[in-house]
């Protein structure tokens, strides 16, 4: 779906602030929101850094992509390659709604950029099954035991729980309740998310 | 861990089908609005005011401008005419606010929408929009919240109830409770951002935006915009969470339409978090006196309550439950009396159970302190006072199963075992509380129509505008077009949340299935009609159509709520569509009903407060799906959990601003924070309320679980705290 796509948006503007740019922009969402920056011209602000091009894996493919060097991981999935699965909720890593698997981990798609990616592979949630084709042992369990109702914060729980399991920290309910505090779900469908990763956990490699 | 309950009071076992839209939710298939790529898309990223109250001097645009792919600067002085002026939804516009976007250089509250930066990408907008410099005139005052002195109070006067002579009875009864409680402003962050797409084809536009009611975004926008309804569509097939924040048409809207049309090209906003904040309305703060007399039997001889909420200068806006809350019990002298409190912040709207929750916490934890005042057990205080007609006007409720679901829970939870008296159940370093309390709500419908078609194949499609938040609807628009037309469930699609569809009510006031459901048995019913098997049994159906000789038939039906007039259905069509029931009908009362038990732990050196159990019992007429009732019930009474010991927006008092506007510092209950929390569903039939006999969960679950824990907490420490959230230092 992506390659027509790649080199859709692109800055055509060159400046040589691309470190001082993805510094800055890698420091923001540690401030709080955009307090005070509007009113203060002192304020710093992230700078225009780009065009980049980086090469992303993604779900066993390679998407080569030109893009601002400040482009998060989150919005190189969701604006550049057209993966929508991962959800943007706050973009401050305070929800865990971006969640995805980066060399099998959990990471926070919305506090890395993309740039600093590399050669890792990165796995969505629709990389773990085939359109139509048999669902990973953790959605099906979110199906069966009816872990989510709006769905928004479902990829990121689900691709977390994974991570969780792998941890090994999936032993007992208090340690997946522990262990997945990261990703919250304002429908608050916890208990039935507990028992998904309760169900599924016997059935994820590397466990 | 106890295993989930599924009761299934109305559906036999294997008849409760998963989400229809689940491999989409599980898989990331499902496409939210947000999701929507459109070629050739601009992006724009709001700046909005650090002032409570003053006006704009002027703008620094030159640095925004200079940015590297900016496109467009909206502001006051370069959007133009529109949009137009519209009167909130309270006063009979169709939007949340009725402070116009960008329309002046006046600042009403912290967070209003000041400029739109439209650029080729996010992250250059976004930069933009931080170079944007503006000088601000603030006003020299400032009313921040409820308590402010300069804020300004104002009786809501057809909200006032009168019955009997309450000051007579009150004075001359021997048990009397007379407090004051107060509950915060609170914030909906559904995980979903308040996000927009819009894009014209000639002068057709097609917006996409997560909506609790896709025809009052059509209808109001095209108001705004001065256009021809007809001309705007709104899809939303998929709502992360709303919560009551999606319910109505906001201001970001108009903006991003205009951007559009302006470029002629699509424009996409994703307000952050911290925005949202303002962006749509939230849960006033509120301040309650609860004055109430008994006998010494504990039959209540006199109840009244009078409530004050926050609203914004701009818009007038009150819940006023104790309309409510007045109603739930035998009394015969009751005061109701409701005051708005103007200040200067954005105009508060709807959040799950947005009244029920605050006024019902105020009286359900008047009724424990009378309880002890009583020494009486607070499960029976209730059922001393139990009623099955209302006590204001005498109507009947339609049907009222309240201490069943007294019983029930009382059961499960093994409230037998409860010793009485304050701080006596201690266990080790924790101090024990169990509390409950009633959980209530108003049982609505508005207005709605769908369209149904059936095949000689067997297929089934059904649609209807209605919308998918989470609570299920695509589950219970197709398994109830299965039942009545005798086709297994995965026979049937769903279509919803477009405004190409048959119109449905807002998603809101827990009313979606009580609504939808009617005209979807209705149009089902017509098809029985065409096929000569009206009043069978489903499993004719079939076998009717391939005697037909016809290949589809196709019916469109629209239903009528009860309690609203002929004319109202003209309203469906003009997204007007307006709820009825509950305490607003001539001839009865309609609520669901339940019952809230709650553990408290509170470590009785650093006083943390923990809940690791709660257990409620709801009767609400009929449960269609019970896996995504209960979904709903135990998300419920996890916000219940959440609006008693986590949430609260904390105000900055120099500008009305919200200190904690983000996912880190606003305390949401995260899985740890949850234990075990269990809906159980008593059985109950109600063949008055609507067509479908239901009555609705979407927001029961919430109501009450507060006063429970306050209760418990009493019950823990023998301390009465009536201030939500109650946090630690509350209990230093």
């Amino acid at each position: 779906m992506a390659e027509e796509n790649d080199h859709e948006v692109r800055i055509h503007e060159s400046r040589r602030r691309f470190l001082i740019g993805s510094a800055l922009a890698g420091a923001a969402p540690l401030l709080p929101g955009d307090a005070g920056a509007q009113a203060d011209r002192s304020t710093p602000v992230p700078e225009a850094a780009g065009p980049a091009g980086i090469a992303l894996q993604v779900n066993g493919r390679t998407h080569r992509l030109e893009m601002d060097a400040r482009t998060t991981l989150l919005d190189a999935l969701r604006e550049h390659i057209g993966l929508t699965g991962a959800k943007k909720g706050c973009d401050h890593g305070q929800c865990g709604a971006c969640t995805v698997l980066v060399d099998g981990r959990r990471e926070l798609s919305c506090l890395t950029l993309a740039v600093s990616v590399g050669e890792r592979e990165v796995t969505t949630i629709e990389g773990l099954a085939e359109p139509g084709g048999d669902l990973h042992p953790m959605q099906q369990a979110f199906i069966d035991r009816d872990a989510f109702q709006c769905g928004y914060c479902t990829p990121g729980q689900i691709l977390s729980a994974i991570g969780c399991v792998r941890e090994g920290h999936a032993a007992t309910p208090e340690a997946i309740r522990e262990y997945m505090s990261g990703n919250i779900c304002r429908c608050a469908a916890y208990p039935n998310i507990v028992a998904a990763v309760m169900q599924a956990r016997d059935q994820v490699e590397g466990g | 861990m106890n295993q989930p309950l599924f009761p299934a009071p109305d559906v036999k076992p294997g008849q409760t089908p998963p989400r229809y839209e689940g491999r989409a939710k599980v898989t990331g298939e499902a496409r939210y609005p947000s999701d929507v790529r459109l070629p050739r898309t601009a992006h724009a990223y709001l700046h909005t005011s650090r002032i409570g109250r003053g006006t704009i001097r002027s703008f620094d645009l030159a640095a925004a401008r200079a940015v590297p792919g900016v496109i467009d600067i909206l502001t006051h002085e370069t959007i133009g005419d529109d949009p137009r002026h519209m009167p909130a939804i309270y006063q009979g516009g169709y939007i949340s606010d009725s402070v116009r976007p960008l329309g002046s250089a006046d600042i009403v509250y912290w967070g209003q929408p000041v400029a739109m930066v439209v650029a080729e990408t996010f992250e250059a907008a976004r930069e933009a929009a931080r170079r944007i410099v503006v000088a601000y005139a603030p006003h020299p005052t400032l009313a921040a919240d409820i308590r402010s002195a300069d804020a300004v109070t104002q009786a809501v006067e057809p909200m006032t109830i009168d019955t009997g002579d309450f000051a007579a009875a009150y004075a001359a009864a021997p048990v009397r409770v007379d407090a004051g409680y107060t509950t915060p402003a609170q914030h909906q962050n559904p995980m979903e951002l308040f996000a927009t797409q819009c894009a014209w084809e000639g002068d057709r536009l097609t917006v996409h935006e997560p909506s609790q009611y896709v025809n009052n975004v059509r209808f109001g926008l095209a108001e705004q915009l001065g256009i021809d309804p007809g001309r705007i569509r709104v899809v939303s097939p998929y709502v992360g969470g709303a919560f009551g924040a999606k319910g109505f048409l906001t201001q970001r809207t108009a903006l991003v339409a205009i951007a559009a049309r302006r470029l002629g090209r699509p424009v996409k906003l994703v307000a952050t978090r911290e925005q949202g904040f303002t962006v749509s309305g939230y849960r006033a703060e509120t301040r309650h006196r609860v004055q109430l007399a008994a006998d010494r039997d504990g039959r209540l001889l006199a109840l009244r309550q009078e409530g004050w909420e926050l609203t914004s200068r701009a818009d007038a806006v009150a819940m006023g439950a104790a309309s409510m809350t007045a109603r739930l019990y035998a009394c015969p002298n009751i005061s109701v009396r409701i005051n708005t409190v103007a200040a200067d912040r954005s105009t508060p709207g709807f959040m799950r159970a947005p009244g029920e929750m605050p006024y019902g916490f105020a009286l359900e934890t008047a009724l424990d302190e009378l309880a002890v005042a009583l020494d009486m057990d607070p499960v029976e205080l209730r059922r001393v006072n139990d009623t099955q007609t209302e006590p204001v006007a005498g109507l009947p409720y339609t049907s009222r199963s309240l201490m069943r679901c007294f019983d029930d829970a009382a059961a499960r939870f093994g409230w037998k075992d409860r010793s009485r008296e304050a701080g006596s159940m201690r266990d080790g370093d924790w101090l024990v509380g169990w509390g409950c309390a009633t959980a209530f709500y108003p049982t609505y419908a508005g207005n709605s129509a769908a369209r149904v078609r059936l095949s000689a194949d067997g297929r089934v499609h059904v649609s209807s505008a209605g919308h998918e938040l989470g609570q299920g609807m695509y589950t219970m628009m197709a398994q109830v077009a299965a039942e009545e037309l005798g086709v297994p469930f995965d026979q049937v699609t769903a279509s919803l949340g477009d405004t190409d569809l048959p119109p449905a009510i807002v998603a809101g006031g827990s009313s979606s299935t009580a609504s939808v459901a009617p005209a979807i048995m209705a149009a089902c019913e017509a098809i029985r009609r065409r096929l000569g098997v009206e009043g069978g049994s489903p499993a004719e159906v079939m076998p009717a159509l391939q005697a037909s000789g016809m290949w589809v038939v196709e019916e469109f039906a629209e239903v009528r709520a009860h309690g609203l007039p002929a004319e109202s259905m003209a309203s469906l069509y003009r997204g007007r569509a307006t709820p009825a029931g509950g305490v607003h009908l001539a001839d009865r009362v309609q609520f669901a009903l339940g019952a809230q038990f709650v553990e408290v732990r509170i470590h009785a050196r650093t006083r943390e407060i923990r809940v690791p159990r709660a257990v409620g019992a709801f009767a609400a007429g009929r449960i269609i799906n019970p896996r995504t009732a209960h979904g709903q019930l135990i998300g419920g009474m996890i916000w219940g959990i959440s609006s008693a010991i986590h949430e609260r927006s904390e105000i900055d008092h120099r500008n009305g601003s919200y200190i904690n506007a983000n996912l880190a510092e606003y305390l949401l209950p995260v899985n740890a924070d949850i234990v075990d929390v269990e809906a159980m569903m008593v059985a109950e039939e109600d063949h008055q309320v609507n067509r479908a006999g239901v009555k609705g969960v979407g927001e029961i679950g919430v109501v009450g679980v507060a006063a429970a824990i306050s209760n418990a907490v009493f019950h823990a420490t023998g301390r009465r705290l009536r201030d939500l959230p109650i946090r630690l230092e509350d209990l230093m």
